[in-house]
């Protein structure tokens, strides 16, 4: 069983990943498919519903 | 090159110099025999524990229905690898609040990332790997910036010759072990019948734990133009379904669905059909509870489809309208994109 101290830092740890999947997720899979297309798109064309 | 010819030599032996134990070669050697045995009945992978229902649920209308009114503008950024982008806008819904949604999807032959944003900041995300041709891990989360209503799963699915397993966890908890755990086997035992097992352990709290199992069973036709399952889960509850493919255009569902507990006694029979035409879908649904549905899928255009829902309750009296627009833009012009399609054909990612 781990010591109250080492659940405190799991629990910190987990929160942080979540966040940083909470906000990151959508940009990296964005930088991704910017990044690896093929031909590469551009940005204006990847954001905006209209262009 | 030069690394090739001596692993070879180092493997060989292995295999032609007789095993120190004898007990050893012995049961390998059942092993073999078994497995080559198994191997020569030529039954057919069973398909996994989730896609029981595919086809079902792909033909009734209920997955697909939606009221008030709807646009889709999606933009296929890239062929291969597949990147895609799509805004979603949907209003004047009787059931769910007016909503924004961005997603963007990108997938090649062993990834595919799917991610989901509404106008909440609600993050929903998916993420497939593909190991082999057989094995796959999947990993989902929605994200909430409310407390509580986050979750995360992560699965691996392994297709075997003759069998399918699944493993899930959900919510899983590093410290306590809390969460939600999944284990599913499905096995063909004739070129038609496969039957499996899901078991399910609930750790709401570290000293709270509960297991069930659920039972499967899955009939499909010798030239697989019909499929009848059914699922018996604990509590009682028993679903059927049955699909089938009357032409190459036609297909027809039927769902019943059980619950038998002491107290409680219902059920719900669900009929379906679609109709796949050249430009358009065409999809009618009738249910025990009185509703009436059907949902057309219009094509004018590669590029841009009209969609017409409609459901009467006539037990309760009541009535829900949908309408909806679909818009694919390429990013790239007719000619490129044609060109494109010749030189790669487009991957197919994990599933």
């Amino acid at each position: 069983m781990p010591s109250e101290e080492t659940k405190e830092r799991i629990f910190k740890a987990v929160e942080l990943g979540r966040t940083v999947i909470h906000y990151g997720w959508i940009p990296f899979i964005i930088y991704i498919g910017y990044s690896r297309s093929n031909p590469q798109p551009s940005l204006i064309k990847l954001i905006s519903p209209l262009a | 090159m030069a690394a090739y010819p001596p692993s070879l030599s180092t493997v060989e032996p292995a295999i032609a110099s007789p095993a120190p134990s004898s007990s050893a070669s012995k049961s390998s050697n059942v092993f073999h025999r078994i497995a080559s045995w198994r191997y020569s009945l030529g039954l057919p992978n069973p398909g996994s524990v989730e896609n029981l229902q595919k086809e079902v649920k792909s033909t009734l209308l209920t997955n697909f229905f939606f009221d008030g009114g709807r646009a889709d503008l999606s933009k296929s950024l890239s062929v291969n690898p597949i990147f895609q982008v799509t805004h979603s806008f949907a209003l004047g819904s009787q059931t769910a609040a007016p909503s924004y949604n961005f997603g963007a999807v990108f997938a090649n032959n062993s990834v595919f990332l799917q991610g989901s944003v509404d106008h909440e900041g609600n993050v929903n995300g998916r993420l497939n790997q593909g190991w082999s041709a057989n094995n796959v891990t999947k990993a989902q989360c929605q994200l909430s910036s409310q407390v509580g209503h986050s979750m995360l799963q992560a699965e691996h699915d392994y297709q075997g010759q003759d069998y399918s397993v699944n493993v899930k966890a959900i919510n899983p908890s590093p410290v306590d072990a809390t969460g939600i755990y999944m284990a599913s086997y499905m096995q063909s035992f004739t070129k038609n019948l496969a039957l499996g097992v899901e078991l399910l352990h609930q750790r709401p709290a570290p000293d709270m734990t509960e297991t069930a199992a659920s039972y499967l069973a899955k009939y499909t036709g010798t030239d697989k133009n019909w499929i009848a399952t059914a699922q018996l889960q604990p509590a009682g509850m028993l679903q059927a379904t049955y699909w089938q493919k009357l032409s190459e255009k036609v297909e027809v569902a039927a769902d019943l669905q059980v619950i038998a507990a002491p107290g409680r006694r219902d059920a719900i029979a669900t009929l379906g059909t679609k109709y796949d035409l050249r430009m358009s879908t065409f999809r009618a649904q009738l249910d025990s509870t009185g509703k009436v549905s059907a949902l057309l899928e219009q094509r004018f255009a590669p590029s841009f489809a009209f969609l017409v829902s409609g459901e009467i309750d006539h037990f309760k009296n009541a009535a829900k309208v949908g309408v909806g627009v679909m818009i694919e833009s390429p990013s790239m012009t007719p000619e490129e994109m044609n060109s494109m399609m010749q030189m790669s054909m487009p991957p197919t990612p994990p599933q």
